[in-house]
């Protein structure tokens, strides 16, 4: 009897495993069908974690009650993780009809490249169903278009401003927020303040890694620069090495801010009110502001170079291999109209990423000041393929290093020749 | 088998050594009053050690409920002054709090329960039964222990969604149903339980099942505890593979979530330690109940 | 039909073997192939990829057998990721087991308060390596920060930066990599001391041994199995570091705590070449391999058998 029963028990066993091996290839991997009342679902996988996600949302629930045909559902992550799932995810078609790759332009070759994304040309026109792309900022354009084919529309654009600290302005006796270098410069040393060696206020909160730069921008202030129009490394230049002498010493010996923050770091810093000034993009007005600061904004001061300041911009994109491209393309067609960017600006205080709607948005401060700043705003290693590996691997030790005080001159030499490695540049 | 010490062993040594050639009566004493001033200060360093363990929690505890203003603005204190449950009402609010929980449990749960069936009867076979190429396949089982998961990652998730299996338990669990660990652990704890347990089912007619499920299994409790809390842990804290499989936000768990409050826009530190705490907690309490087991299971493994 | 007959396990009669060789097979059916095909094949196809320029979903992968290889060789980046993977796992496992042993010592009676310092030492297995890095990376933050608060409240001037610091990034990542697991390996070693027979200890006193040839004589020789196997496991994990860096540095400052995963992390995820990243995988495979090998031949010398 027992080996009757074992035997049986084997048997249940052999079954079972089959049974397991005929599920396999029975799935469809969760995605759900068009069917559902002829609604086409959509899904959009987007890094907007931060305060600001409730303004895409918004704009999310526009489009999906004006468009009772499509349905689309945005979900935000990490950017760390969408740059983990989104490569495999893409390249077998099973991933998000929409997404936003990276906070950094630079990410959109290696889609290209593994031929994940849709080239958007077909659905580019002026008609209002039709993607404008004249309407983009050029520098936004240009990063998008790659060998001549449109592969991503904006998703947000952004500049860079100087937020302060009106409180900390007027207990350090400032009554305006500096509009040159040397202002800044000055306004900075005086709002550090310590005792005993301990910094109980830091004049700016500056970032050096996991976060939008702000160190070119010291660079550019002073006519220096990363790259130059070929992609070779002119990070060794005299102006370059003069900035960037002078703003890591301050670093260093007048502790004007703590060194080795990551952005998120540098945000809270301000936030919390341990430092007085940050530059930093549209994102974070509202962050801030409920943190109950005093808060000002002005312009990025002036350098020797002119106005200058960074401009980023997230690029949205779709799946090439997606069920519904001509429905994402409505979407993005819809995203990046003159209504919705309207509408989003009004509610998120970013500017539009249109050229074409200055006058619209006069009324409102916030988003005029950022888009006053367009016309001469960089965009940080633009149009680069290799952007991301230089950031992380070149440019990001490098600021570490002087900022921990390694020879200038140095280190940005060796930077160059990393540079000049890695885009391929001869001169 | 615990071996206490006894306060009258520890004295008996010290007599018993006397019967060794030692220094008069007055170094006798002081070197009864090193060694005890050598146990107390080991004590001392000890207590302190478990409150150096436990205070990271403390904090974050402490930090959950703070404003960010009073952490900044006073960091050497433990507990907060300025209260605020807005770091756990942004938890709750952001995230799909029942879901996720479910979630975590069935996947967590029913992969640990798969692992325990699937590896026991492997470990049994291993232990118990001759079968060809039977070293073979431990020494192999035990090589995988030594692969990092990144490697691993893009090449099996490309399996699972060719097999359809992307955003959905079966996705989730299976490839998980076993662990070369826990292999490992049942298959010396098999080898230590007598054969005569084995040799008399037999004789009464067992077949190999039988012998597993009736004999081996019930004797294997405490080994079986431990491995259960040692994978539900690992598994309940494994934050990459679920956020890998299921990209759906319904499909999601816990502490793939928690991720979110470290966003680019700011720190919101109560809210990422309140989701800490939340994580920890369940895992915790299990812990804190279960914890007897453990290190009863732990022993009997009879790590040889 | 009835029924088995003993023999002794030297090995089972032809006869009957063929069905105990059929229900063998179906025990360990579930599980082989579960790793066979979600663990196996994956590692397989990963080394696969180390021999191709390889992206996915690319339009084509060219075959280049060892470049990658040799590449890695060549890469200074990656010594310095194998650097600091050695370092914080020699000194982890040093620490981890070394004094995992001597709280477990410490700790063995069944007292009340020593079951609850235990349980306290043990708790931080139950945290995630996630959850770790955050709370630490906070705690050390010299902002808000408990640990530089403290400090400078006890008057210390200028509070390190610890994990802003070149220099002390990595051994701060190494202590929390000890916090994080000296409980699970002190358990692991009070089981073990526990199954040690009383007798041999009351020989021990009967020929005038003190504690501290008590536990050298007797104590770590019953614990050399459990301390092999926690030195392995720790050595194992130790070598696989990343949660734990991703978390609490991201490799930085400056490279200082870049763990070899970390590296291949950045290779295959950030900059997408996968080929590279799985040959960076394989190499580290075999360092595991070898190194866990090195310390069982070591072990089995020492038993003498």
């Amino acid at each position: 009897m027992m080996i009757i029963n074992s035997r049986r028990r084997a048997a249940c066993l052999a079954a079972t495993v089959a049974a397991a091996a005929l599920v396999a290839g029975c799935g469809n991997n969760g995605v759900a069908s068009t069917s559902a009342g002829g609604v086409v679902q959509l899904t959009m996988l987007t890094g907007f974690t931060g305060p600001d996600e409730p303004s895409y949302q918004a704009l999310v629930a526009e489009f999906n009650k004006t468009h009772p045909d499509i349905h689309v559902t945005m979900t935000a992550e990490p950017w760390a993780t969408v740059a983990q799932k989104l490569p495999a995810a893409w390249a077998t078609g099973g991933g998000p009809d929409l997404a936003t790759p990276s906070s950094d332009p630079g990410s959109i070759f290696n889609y290209i490249k593994t031929n994940s994304v849709l080239p958007l040309d077909s659905s580019v026109g002026t008609g209002d169903d039709q993607i404008q792309s004249a309407a983009f900022p050029t520098a936004v354009r240009n990063a998008f278009t790659v060998d001549g084919k449109l592969y991503a529309v904006p998703a947000n654009m952004a500049t860079l401003v100087l937020y302060y600290n009106k409180d900390m302005f007027t207990a350090a006796g400032i009554t305006a927020p500096p509009k040159t270098e040397a202002d800044f410069i000055a306004d900075a040393k005086k709002l550090t303040v310590s005792s005993g060696g301990k910094v109980s206020q830091y004049g700016l909160s500056l970032a050096d890694n996991n976060t939008i730069q702000m160190w070119p921008i010291l660079q550019w202030m002073s006519g220096g620069d990363i790259v130059d129009a070929k992609g070779c490394g002119v990070v060794d230049s005299a102006a370059s090495v003069a900035a960037l002498t002078q703003w890591s010493q301050l670093v260093i010996q007048n502790h004007i801010s703590p060194i080795g923050q990551a952005g998120a770091d540098a945000d809270t810093l301000f936030s919390s009110k341990k430092a007085a000034m940050e530059i930093n993009g549209p994102w974070a007005a509202a962050g801030y502001k409920s943190a109950g600061i005093n808060l000002g904004m002005a312009e990025v001061p002036v350098g020797s170079a002119g106005p200058v300041t960074l401009a980023s911009t997230v690029p949205l994109m779709i799946e090439r291999n997606g069920p519904h491209t001509a429905q994402a393309e409505q979407f993005l067609a819809w995203y990046t109209s003159k209504t919705a960017q309207l509408k989003f600006s009004q509610v998120s205080g970013f500017p539009p990423a249109r050229t074409d709607l200055g006058s619209a948005l006069a009324g409102n401060a916030t988003v005029s000041l950022f888009a006053q700043a367009l016309p001469y705003a960089k965009l940080y290693l633009a149009g680069l393929s290799q952007s991301t590996a230089i950031d992380s691997d070149v440019y990001v030790p490098m600021i570490q290093q002087i900022e921990r005080g390694a020879n200038v001159q140095s280190a940005a030499s060796s930077a160059n020749q990393q540079i000049d490695k890695l885009t391929g540049c001869t001169s | 088998m615990a071996t206490s010490e006894t306060l009258t062993r520890r004295d008996a040594a010290e007599r018993h050594m006397t019967l060794t050639p030692t220094p008069g009566p007055g170094a006798r004493r002081l070197v009864r009053m090193a060694g005890k001033l050598g146990g107390t200060l080991s004590w001392l360093i000890v207590v302190l050690g478990a409150v150096a363990i436990i205070l990271p929690f403390l904090w974050m505890l402490g930090v959950a409920f703070r404003t960010n203003p009073d952490l900044y603005g006073d960091p050497a204190r433990l507990w907060p002054d300025q209260w605020t449950l807005h770091g756990v009402r942004a938890v709750l609010d952001q995230l799909p709090f029942t879901r996720l929980i479910v979630n975590t449990f069935v996947f967590a749960g029913g992969a640990t329960v798969l692992l325990l069936l699937f590896d026991s009867m492997t470990a049994f076979a291993l232990a118990r039964l001759n079968f060809r190429g039977k070293n073979v396949l431990f020494v192999a089982i035990l090589a995988t222990l030594m692969v990092p998961f990144q490697v691993t990652l893009v090449p099996v998730f490309l399996t699972i969604y060719h097999f359809g299996w992307l955003n959905s338990y079966q996705g989730l669990i299976i490839p998980r149903a076993t662990s070369a660990l826990g292999i490992f652990l049942l298959r010396q704890f098999f080898r230590q339980l007598p054969r005569e347990l084995d040799e008399a089912a037999r004789i009464d007619g067992a077949g190999d099942f039988t012998v597993y499920w009736r004999i081996i299994m019930p004797n294997a409790k405490p080994v079986l505890a431990t491995l259960f809390i040692i994978q539900f842990a690992a598994l309940w804290n494994d934050f990459l593979w679920p956020l890998v499989i299921s990209s759906q936000t319904r499909m999601q768990t816990l502490p793939a979530a928690l991720t979110l409050f470290s966003s680019q826009s700011g720190v919101d530190h109560a809210a990422l330690m309140a989701g800490a705490a939340i994580s920890l907690t369940p895992l915790a309490i299990a812990f804190l109940l279960l914890q007897r087991y453990f290190v009863q299971g732990v022993a009997t493994t009879g790590i040889k | 039909m009835a029924t088995t007959t003993l023999k002794p396990s030297s090995g089972p009669p032809r006869r009957r073997s063929r069905r105990r060789f059929n229900s063998a097979y179906l025990f360990v059916a579930p599980s082989v192939v579960i790793i066979a095909v979600f663990i196996a094949e994956p590692i397989v196809q990963s080394a696969w990829m180390s021999l191709h320029d390889w992206t996915i979903g690319a339009a084509s992968n060219p075959f280049t057998g060892l470049a990658n290889y040799r590449s890695l060789w060549h890469d200074s980046r990656f010594w310095n990721a194998l650097r600091v993977t050695l370092i914080y796992t020699a000194a982890v496992t040093v620490g981890q087991v070394g004094l995992g042993l001597a709280i477990a010592s410490r700790l063995r009676r069944t007292t009340w308060y020593s079951s609850l310092l235990r349980t306290a030492y043990f708790f931080p297995f139950v945290a995630s390596l996630v959850v770790v890095g955050i709370i630490w990376k906070f705690l050390l933050d010299p902002q808000v920060g408990l640990i530089d608060a403290w400090l400078g409240d006890l008057g210390v001037g200028n509070p390190p930066q610890w994990l802003q610091s070149t220099s002390l990034a990595l051994p701060t990542v190494i202590v929390v990599g000890i916090w994080k697991n000296v409980g699970f390996t002190m358990i692991v070693l009070l089981a073990g001391m526990q199954q040690v027979p009383a007798d041999l200890y009351e020989a021990a006193m009967l020929d005038g041994a003190g504690p501290w040839r008590r536990f050298t004589a007797v104590t770590l020789p019953a614990l050399r199995p459990a301390l092999l196997f926690t030195t392995l496991i720790a050595t194992i994990t130790g070598l696989q570091l990343f949660d734990l860096v991703f978390a609490m540095t991201s490799g930085g400052p400056v490279f200082s705590t870049e763990s070899v995963v970390m590296y291949l992390y950045e290779k295959g995820f950030v900059e997408f070449q996968m080929g590279y990243a799985s040959a960076i995988a394989w190499v580290l495979f075999i360092i595991i391999l070898a190194v866990s090998a090195v310390q069982l031949r070591v072990a089995r010398n020492r038993d003498g058998d």
